[in-house]
């Protein structure tokens, strides 16, 4: 007679199950995490009153959380449904970039009348993020490059677009030979909620995304046949559905979501084109994570893109308080995210402990965690 | 269901116990400073967070926090939070890009007071300052100019903006001095203020061009670094670069913020600046004021590696005759370091590399000429973003 573990897998785990196991993971990388700040000499119990204030503690900490909720869920809704396709669009940093960049002429350069320009930023912009996207729909559909890499290569050059563009024909003519544009004319400003910094009308296209993202998944034929793709390509081909079409789709929309994000920052945030770091906080990138965690629900991805923007924010809060060295930062999150991750396991397989006596035949998962 | 329920139950409890925890008040002074880059980077941040330790040191009545590597887009969340959740009295910017995100949280607290770094706006409650360098960049000039055996000096800036154009033109019209024919190869980066990767990359490539001696504008030591791996003389920049090659940082520029810091935070603490006097409060400090420093390190203006080779090295000076270049920077720092401001490097006649006659006879730029300068000198080689024809 021994003990051992037995792994045995769950089909479908329940929400709450989900709901569960992932606070928990949360809770636990808060915990490892308070041992990195006793390490730092600061009180773990400390830290976690200031994140806990910084992220949700006043109406100014939630209007900061949302602030970095509203790009990440506007993206991470897109990606959702990209995922759900399995098209695997690592690319929303460089559309989001390209959103900002075409905002950006939008604004400064357009012949448009001043009540036209914000409409028109938001709509090419779309199209910019759209079209850039769809360009790594077509490399895969025409010349069978993988999504993955042109997506993730042309953030590359979107990022150095940016760069050319305000070093060299768009640097401003106010600002001192600095690498940004000239501000955009007040018009083209997003109105924010109050004295707040949440720009209103992105934070209602962040809901809006979400329910459109949602509906398309739910409640279209379109939104079954992505996900007869995402499942299974040759299925899909054999019951007729036109996976190239779908994959190009997917690809339009989830960048143009991104475009939207990214007009959404350079007008609601920095009124102006300045250094691509600057203008998104890795907001493309974390919004993969985001809709990933969400398990590619466009709805949950509102709640995850809060917890993340709760996570930028708390951690502002982190670095004002305490002046601790911002690669900290880096590892909370990689405590998060591993958390998160490892729990995936839990969600999936259930593991009890019981008595086996000798000589019983172990089956594969006892083999693997024996 | 009812284990989830209590689960939810237990981190709300969790949570909102943390929020009950005390709350501390403080009854001097506190400023938070926040930073660009991050305060390892030997370069901008960390000169500036330097200053900030001394001060607080300094001042008993004076209390300090720092927020780095911040966003530009974010500076207005994180004075939020210096203010409302640190209850800070002043708010030290700085980096340019902090500018307006700086002025507009001004005009929101016109309580606090706002120091920001390197720009030009102002108001009742938000003062600027700068400590300049180009009287240190001529100055490694003259000491460039005598070093070089190829007669061609690089360059690696970070973006060019009128304040690198000022500095590399101090450096080459120090650099022309002592040896006429001399030439300033220059590289931008247009990257990042820190670039360690790309500065290796122009390093390298000047190098290949024939530089033998290098300065720069980025914030980290790759330059110095690069050149001692080829035993090429260079010049540190914003902080004490000696120990990363000692044997081959000649000198370099050195700041000292907290003397500017050490002045406008005790005329705040004496009542002299309050928040509705400071529209005009710009400081612009030099050698003079002791703000800046020429050096490979603190207390050591030339590194004595090199001292025999300048003092050796004899030039025909216009003004001060048969003079080793070793005891001509010594007299020039003295006469810029002058509390009668007695020379300036940018004393006409000054003509630029297209023949354009920048500075007339006598006349000595003013710091609004300074500071938006765009003109490339005689004897500097390579793009110029933004030349005027």
């Amino acid at each position: 007679m021994r003990l051992r573990f037995q792994v045995t897998r769950r089909l479908e785990p329940s929400a709450s199950m989900v709901f569960f196991v992932s606070v928990l993971s949360l809770l636990l990388a808060f915990l490892v995490s308070g041992l990195l700040f006793a390490f730092l000499g600061i009180s773990p119990l400390e830290a976690y009153r200031v994140f806990w204030r910084g992220a949700f503690g006043s109406l100014y900490a939630l209007s900061e959380t949302v602030k970095r909720m509203i790009p990440l869920a506007i993206i991470g809704a897109g990606l959702a449904v990209s995922f759900q396709a399995s098209v695997w669009n690592i690319g929303a940093e460089g559309q989001m970039l390209i959103g900002a960049i075409v905002g950006t002429w939008v604004a400064l350069f357009s012949p448009l009348p001043p009540s036209l320009l914000l409409p028109a930023m938001f709509i090419l912009g779309f199209l910019g993020g759209a079209l850039w996207g769809a360009f790594a729909a077509w490399c895969r559909n025409r010349l069978a490059i993988n999504e993955i890499i042109t997506t993730l290569m042309l953030n590359y050059v979107a990022a150095n677009l940016v760069l050319y563009l305000i070093l060299g024909p768009w640097k401003g003519k106010t600002v001192r030979g600095f690498a940004y544009t000239d501000p955009f004319p007040q018009e083209a400003w997003l109105a924010t909620i109050g004295t707040t910094r949440v720009p209103l009308m992105t934070f209602l296209f962040a809901f809006l995304a979400a329910l459109f993202c949602y509906f398309l998944l739910t409640k279209t034929t379109f939104g079954f046949e992505l996900r007869v793709v995402g499942r299974g390509e040759k299925a899909a081909h054999l019951a007729g559905i036109p996976a190239q079409r779908v994959v190009a789709l997917v690809l339009f929309l989830s960048g143009g979501l991104a475009g939207i994000a990214g007009v959404g920052e350079v007008s609601g945030i920095h009124h102006m084109l300045r250094h691509p770091a600057h203008i998104s906080l890795g907001y493309g990138f974390t919004a993969i994570i985001v809709a990933w965690i969400a398990r590619a629900n466009p709805l949950g991805v509102l709640a995850s893109a809060f917890l993340f923007g709760a996570l930028m924010s708390g951690q502002d809060a982190l670095k004002v308080a305490f002046g601790i060295p911002f690669q900290v930062m880096y590892i909370l999150n990689g405590l998060v995210l591993l958390f998160l991750i490892a729990s995936e396991q839990l969600l999936y397989y259930r593991v009890t402990l019981r008595v086996a006596p000798w000589g019983e035949k172990e089956d594969e998962y006892d083999r693997v965690l024996d | 269901m009812k284990r989830f329920a209590v689960g939810v139950l237990l981190v709300f409890l969790l949570c909102f116990g943390f929020v009950a925890l005390g709350n501390t008040q403080e009854t001097k002074i506190k400023a938070g400073f926040i930073y660009v880059g991050p305060i390892g980077d030997f370069g901008w941040s960390y000169a500036h967070d330097q200053a900030r330790r001394i001060v607080d040191d300094t001042y008993p009545w004076l209390e300090t926090v720092y927020v780095e590597a911040v966003p530009e887009g974010e500076v207005e969340g994180v004075i939020d939070r210096l203010i409302n959740q640190e209850g800070v009295d002043i708010v030290v910017t700085t980096s340019f890009g902090f500018m307006d995100g700086t002025f507009s949280a001004a005009q929101r607290y016109p309580d606090k007071i706002f120091f920001h770094c390197s720009g030009f706006k102002r108001a009742p409650n938000m003062a600027t300052y700068m400590a300049d360098f180009h009287q240190v960049y001529y100055l490694n000039g003259v000491i460039a100019g005598a070093l070089t055996k190829t007669g061609k000096l690089g360059y690696v800036g970070a973006f060019p903006i009128p304040e690198l154009k000022r500095h590399i033109n101090a450096f080459a019209l120090g650099a022309r001095r002592v040896n006429p024919n001399a030439e300033v190869l220059v590289r931008w980066l247009q990257t990042s203020w820190y670039d360690p990767a790309g500065a290796k990359e122009a390093a390298e490539s000047l190098i290949a061009e024939g530089v033998d001696v290098l300065a720069f504008t980025e914030d980290s030591p790759t330059v110095v670094q690069v050149a001692a791996e080829h035993g090429l003389p260079s010049f540190g920049h914003y902080s004490p670069m000696y120990k990363f090659a000692p044997n081959f940082v000649a000198s370099g520029q050195l700041v000292h913020w907290e003397a500017i810091y050490f002045d406008f935070f005790a005329k705040v603490y004496a009542g002299l600046y309050t928040p509705k006097n400071l529209g005009n409060v710009d400081y612009w400090w030099l050698l003079r004021e002791g703000a800046v420093e020429l050096g490979a390190d603190f207390g050591m203006p030339i590194n004595p590696v090199f001292e025999d080779q300048l003092k050796s090295t004899i030039v025909n000076d216009p003004v001060y005759g048969e003079i080793s270049v070793y005891d001509l920077v010594f007299a020039l720092l003295k006469a810029m370091a002058d509390p009668e401001y007695a020379f300036s490097p940018f004393t006409g006649p000054i003509r630029d590399r297209k023949g354009h006659l920048r500075v007339p006879e006598g006349v000595r730029l003013t710091m609004d000429e300074l500071i938006t300068m765009e003109w490339a000198a005689e004897g500097i080689v390579g793009a110029w973003p933004g030349e005027p024809e």
